[in-house]
């Protein structure tokens, strides 16, 4: 094989076995454009790409953690709401906010995308971690705050493309005990079909005061409305009578002067779907 | 159809914050976005909830019928899930209520008790005009943003969720009949009679709702089997769809572009 | 039939370590990489998407070791790994991680059980093994890979397995080596690396990025943990009888700097490995292992492919917006 062929399928313009061949030759030479810290990123090629197409950069990745306490017997049978559980879970995530922020802006960042969430509720405490990675506008300058947002790049960009833009990261939780029948409503109750009211009154203040919480958050970061909002409940594994509810989102804010319209094109795929068996590769 | 109740009071405060222009939705980002293209945009994340105690009903075992006490059951917890998810859209001043799922729980401390949940984004049109169903209330669907923004292109609009439901039992062979057929090949005239009519019954109530919006059409209609709590011999059909009326504006939907994608 | 471990047909012992000819690659491995035909791990739109960018794939290169762990430290410069003392009061030496903490309640001995003193420490010993054991493994990849005359591997799957009774870590990494066509390598080149294949690839390639090499690190924190820990880990009073009260909802301070610093431990130790290069596609995996009385270990691995910039690009367009009609 002499010269290079044209290669059938590929994007216009783009010789990619000349790029391999280049790209293979230039290990024996410095790099170009190297920067002056190396930079860890857990993005994939793809998200680097749309975030360059916007003119920003990955930095590093960046973490957060925070194990808050929950008191003893808290979990024992009782009424009404939790409340120094939804508190431990609240601190938590707020403390882990925190400190994946200060690493943000210690090496220069504007915000976090792509973080991903970890929390795990205990008997004795709550676990949160936080991973994601600390970007901003190519060479742009050193700012005090940062936002947190567990958007991925590529909804960033089309967030940012559309003059929104991240604040932080919006988030509630509350705990409560399911309520008990007295034995005699038990055997009243067991052959209606009837509604439960108290019971659905102790989820409905779950659900409200996490959601409350999470609308806070939110506001006082002066945003304008949470997107992607994730919601999960269900009860704790280890008391089945208390329930958990936790909800978060992306808190934004309208950066440009009016909302940035689209105007997406319809295609009609001619493809089936395809049954991919992974080799395993990393992403 | 029940009288709706009231909201519990927890749900006052959080949809006061909503008024004052915060918004939340649990639509992705693309979906955010698409709504947004239809000339709507997001209120407020809204829900509904009710946890019933669906009770006994005698049955025959060897006689196939719909559970009415079942069924009534089962209606009613869903109503009034949905009714409490579309007053907290109204408190909102919402024209219409999208992506609205409903689900069902199951909780170990209350034995036959489910919770029913619905819940959905508010929307509301950008332009001013009120974009209610006929009865003058929020329309609601189980539309994702994607598909509310085609069908918006469309013409249609969307009108309500509307659904019906039969719970019916399956009567048990007895042992003359399952030797008789034993090693055959044969249909079982019985079975598909039972099965035949508890799906009839639950789309011919879906589209009696249908018709009470005035709705020219039914979309995107999905049954759903479920045996709940109660053992494989009683289930319960639900028929789920989107009413949708044609409205006076014209078709916008641009001419599909033809695609093969070369990664996957 | 011929005993485990023996290559069939072969006489006299099996020679796992073979340092006579210069290389410790097992035998049959020599025999594989000759027979000629190549065998790939790739997926079928991987492979494709290879040719595509001049990339034929020779052989399916690994390497493989199996190290055991030691009584941590015994004879080493940490030979103290396993008391809680690790590194006495005094702190680790330069470059380790530790912090320690004591007790607040004022110096009275509540119980015979109230821990006093507690510290976070970094254990070198357990990620120089693990690094010893990665790097073992990749060496013989790579030394594979050139043994067929390849310029890369790609692809690069790579497992560790803890065989926990017996206190042994076995490391496999595997890929598939590849010759650039229509080039030459630099001479005493080693092959490059990269977990990527196929169409990813492509893309990097694109973007302007060249694939160096895998790279991988681990750190292994200890948590020793001291009264005010381990009292709000279990939920225990200040003192036994239930006298002084419980703790309220308190950040566990001790556990949330031990769970950053693994984290910016490997961090750190994998920017080490870069120069000046970029860590793309970073996956962190944190294993968290509870131990009585609020103690803990928390390891960490961080891998990647090293990467290196070798021209510029224009930024993309802005990608057309689409709805489907499936």
């Amino acid at each position: 094989m002499s010269g290079p062929r044209p290669t059938p399928g590929a994007p216009s313009g783009i010789d990619l076995r000349a790029e391999m061949r280049q790209a293979a030759a230039s290990l024996g030479k410095p790099a170009h454009d190297a920067p002056s810290r190396a930079v860890t990123s857990d993005l994939s090629v793809d998200e680097s790409l749309l975030l360059h197409s916007i003119g920003w950069e990955a930095l590093d990745v960046v973490f957060g953690a925070s194990l808050v306490s929950v008191p003893p017997f808290v979990w024992t049978w009782g009424s009404g709401e939790i409340t120094s559980a939804s508190e431990a879970h609240n601190l938590a995530v707020r403390s882990a906010a925190q400190h994946l922020g200060a690493q943000c802006t210690a090496v220069g960042g504007h915000g976090v995308v792509g973080v991903h969430v970890e929390i795990e509720v205990q008997r004795h405490h709550v676990d949160v971690e936080l991973t994601g990675t600390a970007v901003r506008p190519v060479k742009g300058k050193d700012r005090s705050s940062a936002f947190v947002s567990d958007l991925s790049a590529r909804d960033f960009t089309l967030l940012h493309n559309a003059g929104w833009a991240p604040v932080g990261l919006a988030f509630g939780a509350s705990f409560v005990y399911a309520p008990r029948r007295s034995a005699g409503a038990a055997m009243r109750q067991s052959s209606q079909n009837v509604e439960l009211t108290n019971f659905t009154e102790a989820m409905y203040a779950a659900r409200e005061a996490g959601m409350e919480h999470m609308q806070r958050s939110a506001l006082d970061m002066g945003a304008q409305g949470i997107v992607a909002v994730r919601v999960a409940e269900g009860p704790m594994w280890f008391a089945n009578h208390a329930i958990g509810f936790t909800a978060w989102g992306t808190a934004v804010r309208l950066e440009a002067q009016s909302h940035q319209y689209l105007r997406p094109e319809v295609v009609l795929p001619l493809d089936d779907a395809v049954v991919e068996f992974a080799a395993q590769s990393l992403r | 159809m029940t009288q709706p109740q009231d909201l519990p009071k927890e749900a006052g405060h959080r949809l006061e914050e909503l008024e004052h222009g915060l918004f939340t939705s649990d639509l992705s980002v693309n979906e955010f976005l698409l709504i947004k293209e239809a000339g709507f945009h997001p209120l407020g994340f809204v829900m509904g909830s009710s946890i019933y105690h669906t009770g006994i009903q005698a049955r025959r075992w060897n006689k196939s019928q719909e559970l009415t006490k079942l069924t009534e059951a089962m209606y009613n917890a869903r109503e009034l899930a949905m009714t409490r998810m579309e007053e907290e859209a109204d408190q909102l001043g919402a024209d219409g209520v999208v992506g609205v799922r409903l689900d069902v729980n199951y909780y170990e401390w209350g034995r036959d008790a489910a919770e029913f949940i619905a819940v959905g984004t508010a929307v509301k049109a950008e332009d001013g005009v009120s974009h209610r169903n006929a009865l003058g209330k929020p329309f609601t669907s189980d539309l994702s943003g994607q598909d509310f923004w085609t069908i918006m292109q469309t013409g249609y609009v969307p009108q309500g969720l509307v659904m019906g439901t039969c719970v019916f039992h399956i009567a048990h062979r007895g042992l003359g009949q399952a030797l008789g057929s034993m090693g055959q090949n044969v249909e079982l005239p019985n079975f598909t009679q039972a099965l035949y009519e508890a799906r009839e019954l639950a789309m011919t109530r879906m589209q009696d709702e249908a018709n009470q919006l005035g709705a020219t059409g039914i979309v995107g209609v999905r049954l759903e089997e479920k045996s709940h709590q109660w053992g494989s011999h009683t289930i319960e059909f639900l028929s789920l769809g989107t009413a949708v009326t044609k409205s006076a504006g014209d078709v916008t939907l641009p001419k599909p572009i033809t695609v093969i994608s070369l990664d996957n | 039939m011929p005993a485990p471990g023996r290559p069939d047909g072969a006489d006299g012992p099996p020679d796992a370590v073979d340092t006579g000819t210069g290389t410790d690659l097992p035998e049959a491995a020599g025999r594989r990489l000759e027979s000629g035909s190549f065998s790939s791990g790739l997926t079928v739109p991987d492979f494709a998407a290879c040719l595509q960018m001049g990339l034929r794939p020779v052989a399916l290169v690994q390497g493989f070791c199996v190290m055991q762990w030691g009584w941590y430290g015994a004879g080493s410069p940490y030979s103290r790994g396993l008391s809680p003392y690790a590194f006495g009061s005094g702190g680790a030496p330069r470059g380790v991680y530790s912090e320690s903490y004591s007790c607040p309640h004022g110096g009275m001995v509540y119980s015979n059980e109230h821990r006093i003193w507690g510290q976070n420490y970094q254990q070198p010993w357990v990620e120089e093994a693990w690094a010893e054991g990665f790097g073992s493994a990749y060496s013989r990849l790579v030394e594979e890979a050139g043994a067929v005359g390849a310029h890369g591997v790609i692809g690069v799957v790579d497992s560790t397995r803890h065989l926990a009774d017996m206190n042994v870590t076995e490391f496999h990494i595997l890929g598939t080596a590849v010759v650039v066509e229509d080039a030459a390598p630099a001479p005493g080149a080693t092959p490059w690396t990269t977990y990527l294949a196929g169409q990813r690839l492509a893309k990097l390639v694109e973007a302007g990025y060249m694939p160096v090499s895998v790279v991988a690190a681990l750190s292994s924190v200890r948590v020793w943990a001291y009264c005010v820990t381990e009292m709000l880990m279990e939920g225990r009073p200040l003192s036994t009888f239930g006298g002084g009260g419980y703790m309220p909802v308190a950040e566990v301070e001790q556990l949330s700097r031990a769970h950053l610093a693994a984290r910016s431990l490997v961090r750190e130790h994998v920017r080490g490995k870069l120069g000046h290069d970029t860590l793309q596609g970073a996956l962190i995996v944190a294993n968290t292992q509870r131990l009585a009385q609020g103690d803990e270990v928390i390891e960490c691995a961080l891998r990647g492919t090293r990467v290196r910039r070798f021209k510029d690009f224009d930024p993309l367009p802005p990608p057309r917006p689409t709805v489907r009609l499936t």
